[in-house]
């Protein structure tokens, strides 16, 4: 229970540092990380501290009017789906957040817990999870859209005529919503999926999985990524993000709303019956004023969500003809289930590199007790949820550095028998020491040539952790990562600052390679946090 | 298990109140006014939201301050706190005033609405054609319970319905999306009308008839997975044009939306289903504290606090002309004298809630 709590808070307080990121804040300073305080915003009059799902960053134009109208301003601290459920049903949330706004309250509805810290639940708009096909490959299947269904897809994708990407199902809505649909639609379940239904579908899920080429862990980045890669035929995303693109970045992707049935997300805003009575009335007049048709036409006219009032007109490009609603699980064990079967059976399995600078300067503020336990918990527990631990057939690298590589270290975790290589990775943890120098880029190149030598069919990733500026070069790296066949280059880096990392060589690196940068540097806990949050992307 | 599913349970009925602070402002008259706590079913927060409602019970002297809850849960908060107790229907109260201990307190019964299952016209034609509905013009009918709920136990599938092939949305098991029956009233007064079908037509009153008509409930409830808290989350999908073909709702909904004259693409397509078998329980006021004592029967009787509740769809005490006139340029929609329509009574709490806890496990 503790070890759970502890994740939690760490969680937490790497979502503030990263809402704090987004929003241009500064609430932390890099320098003096003091870990007495977290980075917690307090409760103020007229601003309400919700607790959101990140796709609703293209609100921001109409929270902007909504706080010139009611008086009443916002601080989105952006969260996944199932982290929220924990939060708010654990009690964390109590305090912190005065309203929570995600794609979905179905998972979190299904902690009884969490139900008595809920009140005034009101669907602001809505957004099926759909399927975004590049004309190309629209052309080569001879697809018409209208009739396109989840099974139609399974067929092309097993018979190795289409690729997608999509986010990670246990760390955000959009995948977990794909995933019922398409489980619904491969098992013939008529009602609600039952364990029996998910049992069936099983054998065509994991060819389906196989046509997955690209995960992440939200699905505003998802979208990025998707567009910085032309060898990926579609995209699982909302509706809307889809016409965003569109619209945008003439992604000119086919939106398909499978024929037989999507699951649509309806961003219930939702006071916590925690919150003080001054957030729960500030809460209130925003419902009111996103309720209300100036607010409503501006929120399908900007985003492609469809307007939850009647009279308002959805946007022009959103398709009136109707598809059936895909019931969301009933149980927390059919939901849990296909989660777990997702992550450590269904999907592609990950290899991941962890490159991780041991310098002679982790010893300085405990950084290198920081890292011993923010890796510690990535290994979990003997009986971890889904998520909270490497997955079954993931292929885990230690890659410890100073002036050079001082070793590699690989396990990969059995399937059904977890423990053992969980335990080896946890040993090698507790064996990395500070020593030595920063050679950030020789070490990176390392990583690369380690990934090229084995199993080529596996989401491969590499998280670079330093706490320092690189003694190597830049150059010769760039040089050296220019020259990877195509198939390598895919491979992203996810850096993370902390410490005195420089933000900006972590940025060339991860713009250079696709990857995405995670800020660790906001006290206690926020190494543990990006640590966890990288997790979706891996 | 059950046990500590039941005490979680309790915890999430008593949590689910929300504070709905009121009036005050600049809309405070001169006179002297009395300030009263209320907890109410959420379906009448937007009546005493309503600015018009604040400001015709400060013209009577009052400023009225609710919170909502789950009517079915009421007896179980903390009712000292408030001065008086509005659940959704009549059943509850009996509870209520046991538990504020103001047994025998005067109630009165301001106003009602009967549950209705909003349709689209592609559903609503299938059901018709396939003798589960009837209908009287474009937009109106009746809801065949025997029929329905004999499909629902058959798991009658959309597709083995004549007539649902030309309709991509009318695909999986035929079922009405409800709220969550142990949470929420529209929910439990769904498994009250829906149980007494299913025991010959009769209120289900002993463990003989749980057991009886569970299985069915179970049918009903558990094919939709997972269950919203209240009839406005499905409500809001059904006019958002997502969500499922058939949602349980309000009267009042319905009502209160014809005559906001929403743009013509709404309503058009939108069939109301008067179940065949309903639920006749008014909304009950229960007066905790002296304070309240009055108010309840300003509620009922004061002219201008029942054409308020008109526009907020439902049907005043002894109230159907008012209502029939009210929604005149509606009728199409609606059936004010509830013709052909059987009213029944509602189990007691405790048979409900039994109901409603084997339907969800």
């Amino acid at each position: 229970m503790s070890v759970r709590t502890a994740s939690v808070r760490r969680r937490l307080a790497a979502a503030v540092a990263l809402a704090a990121t987004l929003l241009g804040a500064s609430a932390c300073d890099a320098g003096s990380p003091d870990p007495a305080k977290p980075t917690q915003s307090k409760y103020q009059e007229g601003k309400l501290r919700v607790l959101a799902s990140s796709e609703l960053a293209d609100m921001e134009p109409v929270l902007k009017a909504a706080k010139a109208a009611t008086g009443v301003g916002v601080e989105l601290t952006w969260t996944g789906t199932l982290d929220a459920a924990e939060q708010v049903a654990s009690g964390k949330a109590d305090g912190k957040y005065d309203a929570i706004w995600l794609s979905s309250n179905d998972y979190l509805r299904l902690r009884p817990e969490a139900a008595g810290k809920l009140s005034s639940e009101t669907p602001v708009m809505s957004s099926p999870v759909a399927l975004g096909v590049r004309a190309e490959a629209l052309a080569r299947l001879g697809w018409k859209p209208e009739e396109v269904t989840w099974s139609a897809v399974y067929e092309a994708v097993a018979a190795g005529k289409l690729t997608y990407g999509m986010t990670d199902p246990v760390r955000s809505n959009s995948g977990f919503s794909a995933l019922i649909s398409v489980a619904s639609g491969l098992s013939g379940a008529q009602a609600a999926l039952t364990d029996a239904d998910v049992k069936t579908a099983q054998p065509k899920l994991k060819e389906f999985f196989a046509g997955q080429k690209l995960t992440s862990g939200s699905s505003g980045w998802l979208a990025t990524a998707y567009a910085k890669r032309g060898d990926v035929d579609a995209l699982v995303n909302y509706e809307s993000v889809l016409l965003s693109m569109n619209r945008d970045a003439k992604a000119g992707l086919t939106v398909i709303r499978p024929r037989d049935g999507v699951v649509t997300a309806h961003y219930p805003l939702t006071l916590l019956t925690s919150a003080p009575s001054g957030a729960r009335e500030s809460g209130r007049a925003l419902t009111d004023y996103l309720s209300g048709a100036e607010a409503q036409k501006a929120i399908t006219e900007r985003t492609f969500r469809r307007p939850v009032a009647a009279g308002v007109q959805p946007a022009a490009g959103l398709a009136a003809d109707k598809r059936r609603e895909l019931p969301f699980p009933g149980t927390r064990p059919v939901a849990d289930g296909l989660l777990a079967s997702y992550e450590n059976e269904l999907r592609r399995p990950s290899r991941t590199v962890y490159v991780l600078d041991t310098s002679g300067s982790m010893e300085e503020e405990d950084r290198i007790g920081r890292l011993h336990s923010a890796l510690t918990e990535l290994t979990g527990t003997g009986d971890s949820g889904t998520g909270q631990r490497f997955r079954d057939r993931e292929e885990v690298t230690l890659l410890p550095f100073g002036d050079k590589v001082k070793k590699v270290l690989t396990h990969v975790v059995e399937p059904g028998n977890p423990g053992p290589a969980l335990d080896a990775i946890r040993n090698d943890v507790k064996s990395l020491r500070p020593e030595g120098g920063t050679a950030v880029y020789g070490s990176l190149k390392a990583a690369y040539e380690h990934l090229g030598r084995g199993n080529a069919d596996a989401f491969t990733s590499i998280v670079l952790m330093t706490d320092g500026q690189s003694g190597d070069k830049a150059r010769d790296f760039d040089s050296f990562y220019a020259g990877l066949p195509d198939a390598q280059k895919r491979t992203p880096v996810f850096a993370v600052l902390f410490g005195d990392s420089d933000r900006k060589e972590l940025s060339h690196i991860t713009e250079l390679t696709g990857g995405r940068l995670f800020d660790a540097t906001g006290g206690n806990g926020s190494l543990d946090g990006a640590f966890e949050e990288i997790r979706g992307y891996q | 298990m059950r046990r500590i599913l039941g005490i979680a349970l309790a915890v999430l009925l008593l949590g689910g109140v929300v504070a709905v602070a009121l009036a005050g402002g600049k809309d405070e008259p001169a006179t002297a006014t009395k300030t009263v706590k209320g907890v109410i079913g959420s379906e009448k927060s937007a009546y005493f939201r309503d600015s018009d409602v604040v400001k015709a019970l400060a013209d009577k002297g009052y400023t009225v301050k609710t919170e909502t809850s789950g009517s079915w849960a009421m007896d179980r908060l903390a009712l000292k706190d408030f001065d008086f107790a509005f659940p959704g229907s009549s059943e509850p109260a009996p509870e209520i005033e046991a538990a504020a201990g103001v047994k025998g307190a005067q109630t009165t019964k301001p106003f009602f609405s009967p549950l209705v299952v909003i349709a689209r016209a592609n559903a609503a034609k299938v059901l018709v054609d396939n003798g589960l509905a009837t209908t009287n013009g474009k937009n109106s009918g009746t809801l065949l319970m025997g029929p329905y709920l004999k499909a629902a136990a058959e798991d009658r599938k959309w597709q083995q319905l004549s007539g649902s092939a030309a309709f991509a949305e009318l695909t999986g098991t035929v079922f009405i999306k409800t709220t969550d029956p142990m949470t929420s009233n529209s929910g439990a007064l769904f498994l009250a009308a829906t149980s007494n079908v299913a025991n010959d037509k009769t209120v289900v009153s002993d463990d003989a008839g749980i057991e009886r008509t569970a299985p069915l409930m179970q049918k009903l409830i558990r094919v939709q997975g997972a269950l919203e808290p209240s009839t406005d989350d499905p409500f809001r999908a059904f006019i958002s044009g997502s969500g499922e073909p058939l949602i349980l709702a309000y009267e009042s909904q319905v009502a209160s939306l014809l005559q906001q004259k929403p743009a013509p693409g709404v309503t058009d397509g939108m069939v109301v289903l008067y179940p065949d078998t309903t639920v006749n329980s008014p909304h009950t006021f229960v007066p905790i504290s002296e304070k309240a004592e009055e108010l309840g029967s300003l509620l009922a009787n004061d002219p201008k606090l029942r054409e308020l509740a008109v526009r907020h769809g439902f049907r005043p005490q002894n109230g159907v002309p008012e209502f029939t006139a009210a929604t005149a340029s509606h009728a199409a929609y609606l059936n004010p004298e509830l013709t052909g329509i059987r009213q029944v009574s509602a189990p007691t709490v405790k048979i409900l809630m039994a109901l409603a806890a084997r339907a969800k496990s």
